[in-house]
């Protein structure tokens, strides 16, 4: 008999013997996996979105008057001098009436007595991708604001505010879920096995005296950590994967969820958790075992 | 009456001025020096509170001694640590006078657990766990829960366990307490046979009986002291038999 056959044994008794307590640590896990990986899945997607929501974000400066040649080319260079940009664009006045006659679409009739020169030229400046975090737009488009000529800076302000501080809440939520997870798994597995410790210890102290080595007697509770690990890192997942799948169903294709396009973690993150899982319930596992296991 | 009687072979045992001191201030060994030959059975007796336990639990390191030295099969036993001493310990066999068996656990586990920690193959656990318990009349009791036997069937199955991994050296503490003659006699003849293989067995008891007629040491521990270390009378019942027989015997 060798010593894995010997330690699988082992460890096979032990969770026979101690099943209910198992058990418990199973789930305490999973529901630590659980909520934190439904929160971090909704900042994933959140983030996602973002992206495709900064992917679209212009600021318009609206101008008094409409620049000349000249002017646009001086306008230009002025942007450009406080960052590198994507794009500008110059929109006459005859263009916004153009393009706000085809936003009417079948209730353009409204603009036949009004002038086409009633809406003001404007500028829309499109920034670098890297012009992300809330602060520099601010900044972006308080410069615009001084323009010669800019009478009104616009880029969804509130709901680009919005949406910075929800993804900036959810990422603390995430956070927070991330300790949560790691101090109930940790103190949960280091308490089972510390219970199964107490519970077996006139057989762990006959084992040693029989002539069992120290592995011999702590891989099976190793082993116990890196199962509880294990199972209740794939359940957590899996339930979660349960709810996507009926939130998907249920949600995708209506009104405001219709800007995002939910998707379920990439096998990276789902190894990464389950690694995660395991490693901490392991660590558990092995602070209890130096602190208790008197051998 | 102290009466030196040398081993005659190379030392299992070898102990060296011991000293076993108790907080606050009892002395429960003193000044004892004894050498046990390789193969050898020797007895260990004296009154309740005499130091045979203290000493037995000295020779299988589950205590320290204050004082002097202890060498098992070559080694200072209380100097060994980790896998070593885990190689050391399955070469001795402990039969405790609590038995220190698992109670919830059947009889043959609590017997291959000393053979599972030097992974033996689980065939071989199975036959010797079965030849124990035909040697030892429990052969019925394979599955029994051991908190479910008498006090005599668990002092036979802490003894199973103690032989069964084979062990250079075999520690008894009070074998028969619980015995009637009939086990006895089953618990001796497989120490016997033991020893036969080259075991080295101490056997601390009370029951006069095992000794008185044997021919092997006999050490006697008085308050923690060695009182005397003598041979049984079987060598000189055996010639006297002889002698009455007219010189031939087929021994004891």
């Amino acid at each position: 008999m060798n010593f894995w056959f010997s330690i699988f044994r082992q460890t096979g008794r032990n969770l026979r013997q101690t099943w209910t307590t198992q058990f418990m640590t199973c789930l305490t896990v999973s529901l630590s996996v659980l909520i934190f990986s439904f929160f971090y899945l909704i900042y994933l997607n959140m983030l996602s979105a973002g992206d495709k929501v900064t992917d679209d974000l212009r600021l318009v400066v609206y101008l008094d008057e409409e620049p000349g040649p000249e002017m646009q080319k001086q306008l230009r260079l002025k942007i450009s001098q406080f960052d590198q940009v994507q794009e500008i664009k110059f929109i006459s006045r005859e263009e916004a009436y153009a393009r706000f006659a085809e936003q009417l679409g079948d209730n353009r009739d409204v603009l036949t007595d009004m002038p086409t020169d009633f809406l003001p030229a404007s500028i829309e400046v499109i920034p670098l991708k890297t012009l992300r975090s809330l602060n520099q737009i601010k900044l972006f488009s308080e410069y615009l604001a001084t323009l010669p000529g800019s009478q009104k800076v616009q880029y969804g302000q509130k709901w680009v505010e919005r949406f910075y501080y929800f993804t900036q809440l959810l990422s603390i939520i995430v956070l927070l879920s991330g300790i949560l997870l790691i101090l109930t798994a940790t103190f949960m597995v280091a308490s089972t096995i510390r219970l199964t410790i107490f519970g077996r210890q006139e057989e762990l102290e006959l084992l040693k005296l029989v002539g069992a080595t120290n592995n011999y007697i702590r891989t099976p509770f190793l082993l116990e950590g890196i199962l509880q690990g294990l199972i209740g890192s794939l359940l957590g997942l899996t339930s979660l994967y349960i709810l996507f799948q009926w939130t998907a169903r249920h949600f995708s294709g209506a009104g405001f969820l219709d800007l995002f396009t939910f998707t379920f973690f990439p096998p990276g993150i789902i190894a990464t958790v389950i690694l995660l899982s395991i490693v901490l319930c392991t660590v558990g596992s092995y602070t209890s075992m130096q602190k208790f296991l008197r051998i | 009456m102290t009466e030196t009687v040398a081993p005659s072979r190379t030392a299992m045992i070898e102990m060296i001025k011991v000293c076993k001191k108790f907080p606050p201030n009892v002395v429960a060994l003193d000044d004892i020096s004894v050498s046990i030959a390789s193969g050898e059975i020797f007895f260990l007796i004296g009154r309740s509170g005499a130091g045979k336990t203290t000493l037995l639990k000295l020779l299988c390191n589950m205590e320290r001694p204050s004082n002097g030295l202890i060498e098992v099969a070559g080694m200072n036993i209380h100097q060994v640590t980790g896998n070593k001493l885990a190689k050391l310990r399955q070469k001795v066999g402990v039969a405790y006078q609590d038995f220190r068996l698992l109670t919830d656990r059947t009889v043959a586990e609590n017997i291959a657990i000393s053979m599972e920690v030097s992974y033996k193959k689980p065939q071989i656990i199975r036959n010797r766990v079965r030849s124990l318990l035909a040697q030892l009349q429990l052969e019925d009791k394979h599955d029994i829960l051991t908190g479910d036997l008498s006090r005599g069937e668990q002092q036979r199955v802490a003894l199973a366990r103690a032989v069964a991994n084979s062990p250079a050296l075999i520690l008894v503490d009070e074998p028969t307490g619980n015995l009637d003659a009939t086990s006895t006699e089953q618990v001796m003849e497989l120490l016997i046979r033991c020893s036969n293989s080259g075991a080295t067995i101490v056997i601390a008891t009370h029951d006069e009986a095992l000794y008185r007629h044997s021919t092997h040491r006999i050490m006697k521990l008085h308050n923690g002291k060695l009182a005397s270390l003598t041979r049984g009378d079987g060598q000189e019942r055996l010639k006297s038999m002889e002698a009455m027989n007219g010189g031939s015997s087929d021994g004891i």
